[in-house]
Parts: C-alpha cells; structure tokens; sequence
C-alpha cells in the first residue's frame, strides 16, 4: 500500500467510524442479533465487518444505548440487540447532527 | 464444524476471562448463522479450504479477540501534556543537578579522562532511570484515574482554568519577522554547551586537547605557566556552567526563543572577571622561565610572548566590553520604547 493509499485508508476509515455508529442504532430500532443486523446493514448498501460490528455493539450495551437479551431462535441461543430509551435520545441528536453537517458539506459542494 | 470451534477457542484464549464464554456464544450464534447462509447459497457444506478461506478473512483470532479488549493507555491523551511537561522539566533539571555535581566531584578530585568518560557515560542510564520513574509514576495515576474518575476529576478538567491573558508576550523576534530560534537548535547549544565544559575540565590533565602535539614540546620547553592561570581557569569553567545552566533553564520554560540580551550582559561581565586577572598581572608575566639562568638565552623570547598575550586579553576585553555596552544599550532602548508604548 502506498502513502497515499495508505493515508486515505485511514480517513475512510476514520470518516465511517462515527456513521457505522449511527447506522447501527439507526437499525436496532427493530430488534436484531449481530448476523441479522450485519445482513440489514449490507442490504442497505451499508458493508461491516464481523469484527468491527459485534464488538461495537458491545459497546453500545455498556454505554446504555442499546439493551440485550439471549433468547432462543431457530434451535440456536442468540443475542438479541435493541435500542434502549436513552439510546433513542441520543441517536435524534445524533441524526440530527448528522443532517446538519451533511447539509452543510452539500451547501460547501456547490 | 470442528475447524470454527478450533477457530473459536483460539478467540477466546485472548478475551478478557470476565466476558469471554458470553462473547464466545454470541460468536458462535452469528458464525453459524452465517455459515448456514453460506451452505444454503452454495446447496452444500463447504469444503476444507473454502471454510479456511471464510475464517481467514474474519481474520486472525488475537486480532479479533483485541477488538473486545477496553482500549488502553499506558498514559492517556487527558494527561499526556502534563506528562511530557513534567518529563521534560525532571529530565532537564536531572541533568543540570547532574552535571553540577560531576564536576564538583571532579573538582574536589583528580581530573582524569577516565574519570570524566565515567560521568558522561552514566548520564544517560541516569536520565533513563529518573524517565523511568516519572513514566511509571504517570501510569500509575493513569491506571487509578480509569478506574476510579470520580477521585480525579480535575484530570479531565486540567485545561478550564486556562484564559487567553495569561499567554506569553509576543515574541520580539516574531515581531520583526526574523524566524525565531528553533527547539531543535536550542538544545543542540546546550548539548554542545555541556560537551564543551567537559573538554575545559580535561585540559589540564591532557593539554594536547588544546595544544595538539604542540603539548608534547611541553616538558622540555623553559617556560611555564604563571600561577594566576588557576583562577582564570576555573572563572572560565564558572562561566561555561553558568551558560550551559542558564541555556537549560530556558528551555525547561519554554523561553528559547526570546533574545537573549540578558544572558549575553550577565556573561559578559562574569567574563571580564578572569580578563580583569589576567591584566592585572604585574609585569605581564602569563609565562615564566624554569630556571631563572636561561633569562638571557630566553628573555627576549619570553617578553614577546608575555607581551602578545597581554596584547590578545586586551583585544579581548575591549571585544567583550564593546558587546556588553551594546546589549545594555539596545536593552534601555528597548525599556524606553515599552515605556513610550504604555505612556500612549
């Protein structure tokens, strides 16, 4: 990889960090298990790997955001990820930030 | 599928213990949902290297264990400034303390090569030493901060009771537009400064350092050095700790890049402390004849030399008197003009 291949890699990477987090929480307002969610967010266009999402929902739960429970599901024990009632706070003041600065890099664009 | 839980028990070796069966199930629920998926696409199970190639790219299981791991910090980003302030300040200090009482030791005993060597090879195991320390020491407040916040929180706050009227003052420099003296260059003059103190304090046990082969000649030459150059000596050594010390102190206070018109008078005039010696020796006499019989195959030599040298210290001090009235003059200016500025 070279520098530049390299530094964009780390924009890109870093530019997603903050929106995979917003995806995740905008998709956990229906109830999910992490393949579920992982396959939902991909149809949407929206391409995480294993190792990215699982532990970020982790973090998420031991942040308060989101809640869990194991429950049984086609003969196999999963765990079930939804949106908590402060997670639903904070992601509409997250959105809503979000659509700020995306209305602001549109207006900065033309 | 034995290969996902040989892959799986690899995960977990490297999971924090507390939560490592939890994940490990919700591991296994998600890749067998999707290894299900995989299977029911493909009509069959996979094969060996397809299911080696499918946990080859979720990755190596330390790197996938990792993620689960609280991120880390030997010393945080909250306090890593005051960190490196205090380091820079210790270790600066250190080597002032340091280098004060090596040559105080060498002062009070034999100045030797091997003796001197000793002391600047110990300085950096000794500055490592005291970094250790103040490293360790940051961690361990890093280490109690994390786990209990509650107990320090001005360490989050550090940086509120900051307001902009306690900013330094304009650099001069930077006023005139003249690029002002970098980090860089401020501790290669204390570096050098120091390197320089050590080869003085050698001179008098290897004059070649200062004589080059010219010192060989020295034993059988019929002069000798007159006793007042002892005193000059070790003013010149004073002078040189004072510069190496007072360059040091600049940097711990981050005022390298301030002119130095105060340095250059206080130098200045300890400096003509040892000129002062050397011209009010009766006589001129800097050297002497071993033997007092050689004056008339001698003399002549001696006389000129003495006077050469009584020539030099007088260039020399009308040099240094010339800079010092110099920098006392542009610093007055500089007073006077302050003072205008506030009068208007």
């Amino acid at each position: 990889m070279t520098v530049a291949e390299n530094l964009f890699e780390n924009l890109r990477l870093e530019l997603r960090r903050g929106c995979l987090t917003l995806a995740a929480l905008a998709q956990l307002r229906q109830e999910h298990y992490g393949y579920t969610l992982r396959k939902a967010l991909a149809e949407r266009g929206l391409e995480i790997d294993e190792n990215t999402l699982y532990p970020l929902l982790r973090r998420l739960e031991a942040q308060g955001l989101l809640t869990s429970e194991w429950r049984e599901e086609e003969k196999r024990n999963k765990r079930f990820y939804r949106l908590s009632s402060d997670g639903e706070q904070i992601f509409g003041r997250l959105l809503d930030e979000w659509q700020a600065i995306n209305a602001s890099i549109h207006n900065i664009l033309q | 599928m034995e290969l996902l839980d040989r892959y799986l028990q690899a995960v977990k070796k490297h999971l924090p213990w507390k939560r490592q069966d939890d994940i490990i199930a919700e591991l296994r629920a998600n890749f067998e949902a999707q290894l299900e998926d995989k299977e029911t696409g493909l009509g069959r199970p996979l094969t060996t290297g397809e299911a080696e190639d499918w946990l080859k790219q979720i990755g190596p299981p330390r790197q996938v264990a990792a993620r689960y791991q609280p991120q880390q910090y030997l010393i945080g980003p909250a306090l890593f400034p005051s960190y490196l302030f205090v380091l820079r300040t210790v270790c600066f200090w250190t080597m002032i303390a340091y280098t004060i009482g090596s040559v105080a030791l060498l002062a009070t005993g034999t100045v030797s090569g091997s003796r001197v060597l000793e002391a600047v090879l110990r300085a950096p195991g000794f500055l490592l030493t005291v970094a250790g320390w103040v490293t360790l020491g940051f961690a361990a407040i890093e280490f109690a901060a994390t786990r209990r916040p509650e107990k320090f929180p001005t360490l989050s706050g550090s940086f509120s009771n900051w307001t902009p009227s306690t900013l330094p003052p304009l650099e001069k420099d930077a006023v005139h537009g003249k690029k002002p003296r970098s980090l860089a260059s401020a501790v290669a003059e204390v570096v050098f400064g120091f390197l320089f103190l050590v080869w003085l304090l050698l001179i008098p046990q290897h004059p070649y350092l200062l004589m080059g082969p010219g010192s060989l000649y020295l034993p059988y030459s019929p002069f000798q050095f007159a006793p007042v150059w002892v005193p000059v000596f070790w003013w010149v050594v004073a002078v040189n700790v004072v510069q190496v010390v007072w360059r040091c102190v600049d940097l711990i206070r981050g005022a390298w890049r301030q002119p130095r018109r105060a340095e250059l008078i206080v130098i200045s005039a300890i400096g003509l402390v040892p000129l002062g010696m050397l011209l009010a020796v009766p006589d001129h006499a800097y050297f002497t004849l071993k033997n007092v019989a050689d004056q008339a195959r001698y003399g002549a030599a001696l006389d000129s030399i003495n006077l050469s040298i009584k020539w030099s210290v007088l260039v020399i001090c009308a040099i240094v008197v010339l800079e010092l009235v110099w920098a006392l003059a542009r610093m007055s200016l500089e007073a006077y003009r302050r003072r205008a500025a506030s009068m208007q």
